[in-house]
């Protein structure tokens, strides 16, 4: 089973130093949604960004162990920095993987914005799958 | 045994359907395709309308947002049926697609379900409401409102004439999922093969069938009505018995008899 999920995030970060987590949509899913939970026995691979906006602008691929409690921890599994105002994109070769053992895990994207206000988007594919290469 | 393309049995070729609870198999021959080259049916979303309350996964409930969707963390308790569409109304009955009659008996549909997206957990309850899933006998009832007992995004089965099934689906996911389904199916003439000894090379596997096993572990009364109305197998012998390699007079035996009561 794959299930190829492009999660699509805007934001619009009005000072330097803003930070915060994208609220995401999906053409699969109804509604917006903040994180993307993995059911048990599941992985989650990451096969690429696709990232726009002002210069500063950081996004952050982040990981929880348990999204089911009221503050989860959350720890960076990866980060991807725009130095310049435009597009950067970027697929790889071998995926970010999170492996979800108990069904509770999820992932999440946030942005750091560090040169003032700006639109900035954030596209990032991911794959549900429950097979191993 | 190949079957084609798309996983269908060819025209001629034999279809076995075995059944777990009763260790028995029904052995039919494909005598045709009526849909032959026009196996593809793309259904649309699933049947769920937009206000129904559905379990979830964390034992509270939720409502279905919009028709089609599927909330997050929430599955389906009671199989639902695949109601006619637009131009389908003159199906034996407009709440199930798949329900053939009693008079069906020469007809049978081979179904292969796909769900989009394909993370959705399914399984089917045969008759409608019986859950059919077991681990360890009977001490644990498994689908997909449990941790066991599912696929992702496809099933596979043979519907019985008589028999109303009921497909359920599950989101284990966080999102509200927009759903649909898609169906090859074939719709096969049928006959059940008049020799004893082939049949009894087939369920022994010597003679080349397509195999499909009927996740049916509880002979509901539907069923075993089913097989007694329509085809004809006596009560006490619902299906061909899968004997043992070295059992052939006895087995043969009993299908001789078995075969003088069939209709089809």
């Amino acid at each position: 089973m794959k299930w190829l999920i492009t999660i699509y995030g805007t934001a619009s970060p009005t000072d330097s130093g803003a930070s915060g987590d994208f609220t995401l949509t999906n053409t699969d899913a109804y509604g917006t949604f903040s994180l993307v939970r993995i059911p048990k026995g599941l992985k989650a691979k990451v096969w690429a960004k696709r990232l726009a906006g002002t210069a500063g602008f950081t996004l952050q691929i982040q990981a929880s162990d348990d999204v089911t409690v009221t503050s989860p921890t959350w720890y960076v599994i990866d980060s991807e920095h725009m130095a310049n105002a435009g597009s950067l994109e970027l697929e790889k070769r071998r995926p970010i993987v999170v492996q979800a053992r108990t069904g509770k895990e999820g992932i999440k994207l946030s942005y750091a914005n560090t040169t003032g206000a700006g639109t900035i988007y954030a596209v990032v594919e991911v794959e549900l799958t429950d097979e191993d290469d | 045994m190949d079957r084609d393309s798309l996983g269908l049995v060819r025209s001629g070729d034999y279809l076995t359907v075995f059944i777990p609870a009763t260790e028995s198999a029904l052995v039919f021959r494909v005598k045709s395709r009526v849909n032959e080259g026009r196996e593809v049916f793309n259904y649309g979303p699933l049947p769920i309308t937009a206000g129904t309350s559905l379990p979830t996964y964390e034992g509270t409930s939720t409502t279905v947002p919009a028709d089609g969707v599927l909330p997050a963390r929430s599955y389906v308790r009671d199989g639902i049926s695949f109601t006619s569409i637009t131009g389908m109304e003159n199906v034996y009955t407009k709440s199930d697609i798949w329900y053939l009659g009693e008079d069906d008996r020469d007809r049978l549909f081979h179904v292969k379900m796909y769900v989009y997206p394909p993370i959705i957990r399914t399984d089917v309850q045969i008759p409608s409401k019986v859950t059919q899933g077991r681990f360890q006998r009977e001490r644990v009832i498994t689908g997909v409102d449990s941790e066991l007992g599912f696929n992702r995004g496809f099933i596979e089965v043979i519907h019985l004439p008589m028999v109303d099934y009921g497909y359920r689906f599950g989101n284990d996911t966080n999102l509200n999922l927009k759903t649909f389904v898609k169906f090859v199916y074939g719709e096969y003439l049928i006959e059940i093969p008049r020799n004893a000894d082939l049949i009894f090379d087939i369920v022994t596997r010597k003679a080349p069938s397509y195999w499909i096993t009927l996740p049916v572990a509880y002979i509901d009364t539907k069923i075993a009505d089913s097989l007694v109305r329509v085809y004809g197998f006596p009560r006490d012998s619902l299906g061909f018995k899968v004997y043992r390699a070295d059992e052939r007079s006895n087995a043969v035996k009993e299908y001789t008899y078995i075969l003088k009561q069939l209709k089809v």
